[in-house]
């Protein structure tokens, strides 16, 4: 009897049809590079207009606790550091920086000789034995590695225990549950042993002594790659788990791993977990081992385009999404993220950030007309919280917000499987969205 | 005959119980309530429309008598008489308050601000404006689905079919401020209704720069100041490239809206046309 | 140039549609319509074909001139409607009276509530009861079984409950494996069993119902006939027990929406039938009984709320 979580859950269907290989997307000669890609407070710029910055170098640093520092993609000149286009076309704040030619050409060079000579040369299994957990946790911290699964929370936030808090298991979140999406797929394939490196370092950081790789079984290369590589390595081990959505939502993937369940309104530390996504356990290593800050991420390219175009790249953070090599469909939903959480974008120019997992385009609207409610509570047995959100739309549309909140709305992991669920396509999760943002105020 | 007096009989006494105990239970739950509480709610408008900040009509009334004078307690629809109503019964004087009506800083009517995108979901505003930046390309803007109409206990607010923007009926509104709350833009504004039903309002919401905010809207507000010049009295402040012009010192002479380059400015009046004509 | 949508998440959806899982229902009621056909031949057929017209007219009426919208008739519920009131009237009722009982059924108890999703009770039962009270006589006559799509010959008798009831028949000496079949008098769609089991079956594996309402309809009726000492076995094959807790009381809009609200909700429903056919005026139950749980079912949804993930729910603060 194959692990998942016990409450609710759908099967939309896998659609993981990209290539799961993984190749470089050429860098951008204009960088755009946002402020906020995490939870928390924007980054706080350290360089000015007309300021030469190389690659790597941090441009703003973390502002306040709950906060990451940002660095320069690309060398280049600061262009200007102003409001830009969000994907969603709204506004956010952002460095822009140009490359001249010949710097291009040197990052270009740089970027490859350290993608083919340099990982593959640092691989080696003492690093999180000859540095300390602080060390490991500031290098963390100056490489602003947040959560890549798209989150985005800081993760040497994450892993900044407090002595009351007792941790004993940290869960590597390779379920990748969303439909289409590859990304994790694809590292987990190509770089288990430094996955598993990046796993010891956080073990090491967090000092947590068990680690889970969870995987769902959809995936059965990844699961494959990941048991050869951490064969040796008697305390961290890798778990097959049912395919399920959402599955890699934290609070599911904790229950489905270690049987705890995280209570209401609490932290999942709480538990006693950890959980970090694969991506990031990579870009850890990445961090401490190379010393390249998170500038990079891995982005899948899928949906309804045409099958040599759907593909994984390692692109530069702040690179346009329109750079990416995709034609869109005559009417199309453009989605930042995968199509059960990811939201649409409609400016294409807007750049990519940390927390971008990939696109997925998606030709046509998606919505059926809406029908009467049936009330066959589907949405009821689906949702993973044990919520109804039958009950909480009605309260979203109806404007009863006191009644959403006692109904537990803020409980919402806004996981989407109620509105897919719904025969009667009815914007559950539309009315939801308000009732929780309203009865938070 | 027998069976009728029977009937007669048994029903009456079924009803007579019933009404001993109708009465025993007013007797025992009978709840002592100030006489004023009545009297007041008869004078409220009993929309129950929330404008006062309280849950109700009867809340409001039920808050003034405890409080024993209509301080820091405002219903805004009620007309003066009516709240000096209000006021007498809680034997004090009222003071009289400024007769507000709602308008929208916004005019991005269909031919300012053609539909760039398609939106797929339910139709309100919170939740497209949640989604992205509106089928209008205009991130600060009205988005047309009607919120505020939804939301209009007085029926005030009408959604024009030409410009696709809302209209309010002044006669109709009662400023209750109830699509101010609702708006997620936050683009309606309660002004003083002004000297002869008289306003002067920038109908623009958009703080970006002049050259971006008029690609997106043809009758947007470009921060150009002009009306901020133009304006004898110091009416008119130009914040975040989005003009302001405060209603306590606009005397409604109609200048600015000759000024603006783009038509931002709208009026509750038409202008003569010797005003029109000097631009 | 493209066209940019922009949606909320999620972006994909289910296929299942309502129309879908109306269809499915009917595919479902399918081997009990042809065991109905077999059983007591082209009468039924007609009484069949004038309930579906009555219920899809009325709704086509209602919606176009009183309400003034768009149709509803794509979300084939109305002909479900149809076909469930058929299945419960006898094969020999007058079709005006069949008629009738499909007006009453989706003008009264559906398009009167507000149409599909709106309805407190089942319209099918509704539109059953409003015929068996009216014309008690024609409602209760029931033709016996002739077989082979065969026109009938006018035969008729008592139920196997009926006779039950009145002492005619003592439940020991029954024939358990024709009343499996259908083989016995009884409305159109409630004598076979075993066709309704298939279709039971077929609803359980696409998911379109769960068994909680109807095993806990046959277990509330199985206690109260245990507690009084009545042999169970012939109570759940007689009678329309099966075609109501297996197409009745599982319709959504009528039924509870969490496991436990069904669970309460079919054993009361077993229970009231067992109660009335025990000692009741009336030798059948379940329509009562369902429409009776029909009006609880929103106190239950009120008091039964799906289970939270993080336990049981925290007390609403002040």
């Amino acid at each position: 009897m194959k692990h998942t979580f016990k409450k609710g859950g759908i099967h939309p269907g896998s659609f993981k049809t990209a290539s799961p290989d993984i190749e470089l997307l050429p860098l951008p000669m204009t960088a755009t590079v946002l402020l906020s890609q995490h939870i928390g407070r924007p980054a706080n710029p350290t360089v000015q207009k007309g300021d030469k910055v190389c690659r790597g170098m941090v441009i703003a640093e973390n502002s306040a606790y709950i906060s990451a520092s940002v660095h320069a993609p690309i060398s280049g000149t600061v262009a200007s550091i102003d409001d830009v286009v969000l994907p969603n076309g709204k506004n956010g704040r952002a460095i822009i920086i140009k490359a001249a030619p010949e710097e291009h050409e040197a990052d270009t060079a740089a970027r490859n000789s350290y993608w083919s000579d340099t990982i593959p040369a640092v691989l080696s299994r003492d690093l999180s034995e000859s540095l300390t957990a602080d060390e490991i946790r500031t290098r963390i911290e100056r490489a602003g590695i947040v959560g890549l699964g798209g989150a985005t929370f800081p993760s040497h936030v994450k892993i900044d225990l407090k002595p009351t808090q007792k941790v004993d298991t940290l869960i590597i979140n390779g379920c990748e549950c969303e439909p289409y999406l590859r990304c994790d797929d694809a590292i987990m394939r190509s770089c288990p042993g430094y996955i598993a490196e990046g796993i010891e370092l956080i073990m090491k950081a967090a000092s947590i002594s068990r680690a889970v790789v969870a995987v769902e079984d959809n995936k059965p290369q990844a699961i494959e790659a990941m048991r050869g590589a951490l064969d040796s390595m008697h305390n961290i081990s890798v778990m097959s788990l049912k395919t399920k959505y959402p599955q890699g939502g934290e609070k599911q993937l904790i229950e489905a791993v270690t049987d705890r369940r995280v209570a209401s309104g609490a932290l999942p530390v709480s538990t006693g977990v950890i959980v970090q996504n694969v991506a990031t356990a990579f870009a850890v290593w990445q961090a401490v081992a190379t010393g390249q800050p998170l500038i990079e991420r891995v982005v899948t390219i899928t949906g309804d385009i045409p099958a040599e175009q759907r593909r994984n790249y390692i692109a530069a953070i702040g690179t346009p999404l329109s750079d990416f090599p995709f034609s869109l469909p005559d009417e199309a939903r453009a989605i930042v993220g995968g199509p059960m959480m990811g939201k649409t974008a409609v400016c294409l120019d807007a750049p990519i950030t940390k927390g971008t997992s990939g696109l997925t385009v998606l030709s046509g609207k998606g919505r059926r007309p809406v029908q009467p409610c049936i009330r066959c509570g589907a949405c009821s047995d689906v949702c993973p919280m044990g919520l109804d959100p039958y009950l909480l739309a009605t309260y979203g549309r109806l404007r009863m917000f006191d009644e959403a909140a006692k109904a537990d709305v803020a409980d919402c992991i806004e996981c989407g499987s109620c509105s897919w669920s719904c025969p009667s396509s009815r914007p559950i999760l539309d009315f939801i969205r308000v009732a929780k943002q309203r009865s938070r105020k | 005959m027998n069976l009728i007096i029977c009937s007669v009989l048994v029903l009456g006494i079924i009803g007579f119980a019933g009404a001993l105990m109708l009465y025993a239970t007013a007797r025992r739950f009978h709840v002592d309530e100030d006489p004023r509480i009545d009297r007041i709610a008869s004078v409220l408008p009993g929309a129950n429309c929330g404008g006062c900040g309280l849950k109700g009509c009867r809340d409001f009334a039920t808050r003034c008598v405890e409080q024993g004078s209509l301080k820091g307690l405002h219903c805004p629809v009620s007309s003066a008489e009516n709240t000096s109503a209000i006021a007498s019964i809680l034997g004090v004087t009222a003071e009289t308050a400024v007769r507000r009506i709602a308008v929208l800083h916004c005019n991005g009517s269909c031919q300012a601000r053609p539909e760039t995108y398609v939106y797929d979901g339910a139709l309100t505003c919170a939740i497209m404006d949640a989604t992205g930046v509106g089928t209008r390309g205009c991130s600060y803007g009205c988005l047309g689905c009607g919120d505020c109409v939804a939301v209009c206990k007085f029926g005030a607010i009408s959604i024009d079919p030409a410009t696709k923007l809302p209209v309010v009926d002044t006669d109709k509104c009662t400023a209750c401020g109830a699509c101010v709350n609702e708006c997620p833009r936050h683009i309606i504004e309660l002004r003083p209704s002004g000297r002869l039903d008289r306003r002067v309002w920038v109908a623009c919401s958009n703080r970006e720069r002049g050259a971006v905010a008029r690609k997106t809207c043809k009758a947007a507000c470009i921060g150009c100041s002009k009306c901020v010049k133009t304006c004898p009295f110091g009416a008119v402040e130009v914040n975040h490239n989005l003009s302001y012009i405060n209603p306590d010192l606009c005397k409604t002479c109609g200048k600015c809206v000759a000024s603006c380059p783009t038509g931002a400015i709208l009026t509750s009046f038409t202008i003569p046309a010797k005003t029109a004509t000097e631009s | 140039m493209t066209q940019i949508i922009f949606s909320p998440s999620p972006h994909i959806h289910t296929a299942r549609t309502t129309g879908g899982i109306m269809r499915h229902v009917l595919v479902a009621l399918a081997p009990a319509v042809i065991c109905a056909l077999w059983f007591f031949g082209i009468d039924a057929l007609w009484v069949l074909v004038t309930s579906v017209i009555s219920c899809i007219a009325t709704e086509w009426l209602i919606t176009r001139f009183m309400l003034r919208r768009a149709a509803s008739l794509s979300d084939c519920s109305a002909i479900l409607t149809g076909v469930l009131l058929a299945l419960t009237l006898p094969s020999s009722l007058p079709l005006w009276m069949v008629a009738a009982g499909g007006i009453i059924a989706i003008g009264i108890a559906k398009m009167a509530f507000g149409g599909l999703g709106c309805n407190i009770f089942n319209p099918a039962l509704v539109g059953r009861v409003f015929l068996l009270i009216s014309f008690p006589v024609a409602m209760t006559t029931w033709p016996l079984p002739i077989g082979r799509f065969a026109t009938a010959d006018g035969t008729t008798g008592a139920t196997i409950l009926s006779q039950l009831k009145t002492g005619i028949a003592n439940s020991c000496a029954l024939d358990l494996p024709a009343m499996f079949a259908g083989d016995m008098g009884g409305s159109i769609g409630e004598v076979s069993t075993g066709a309704l089991l298939l279709g039971f079956v077929y609803l359980l594996v696409l998911k379109i119902i769960k068994w909680h309402i109807p095993v806990s309809i046959v277990a509330g009726l199985v206690l109260v006939d245990l507690m009084a000492g009545f042999p169970p076995l012939p109570d759940i094959l007689s009678g329309g027990l099966l075609l109501g807790a297996v197409f009745m009381a599982t319709d959504y809009v009528t039924s509870p929406m969490t496991n436990r609200g069904m669970l309460l909700y079919g054993l009361m429903i077993g229970i009231i039938t067992a109660v009335i056919r025990r000692w009741g005026s009336y030798p059948e139950g379940i329509s009562f009984a369902i429409l009776i749980m029909n009006g609880a079912t929103p106190l239950i949804n009120r008091y039964m709320h799906n289970t939270r993930f993080s336990g049981r729910r925290k007390e609403a603060t002040a």
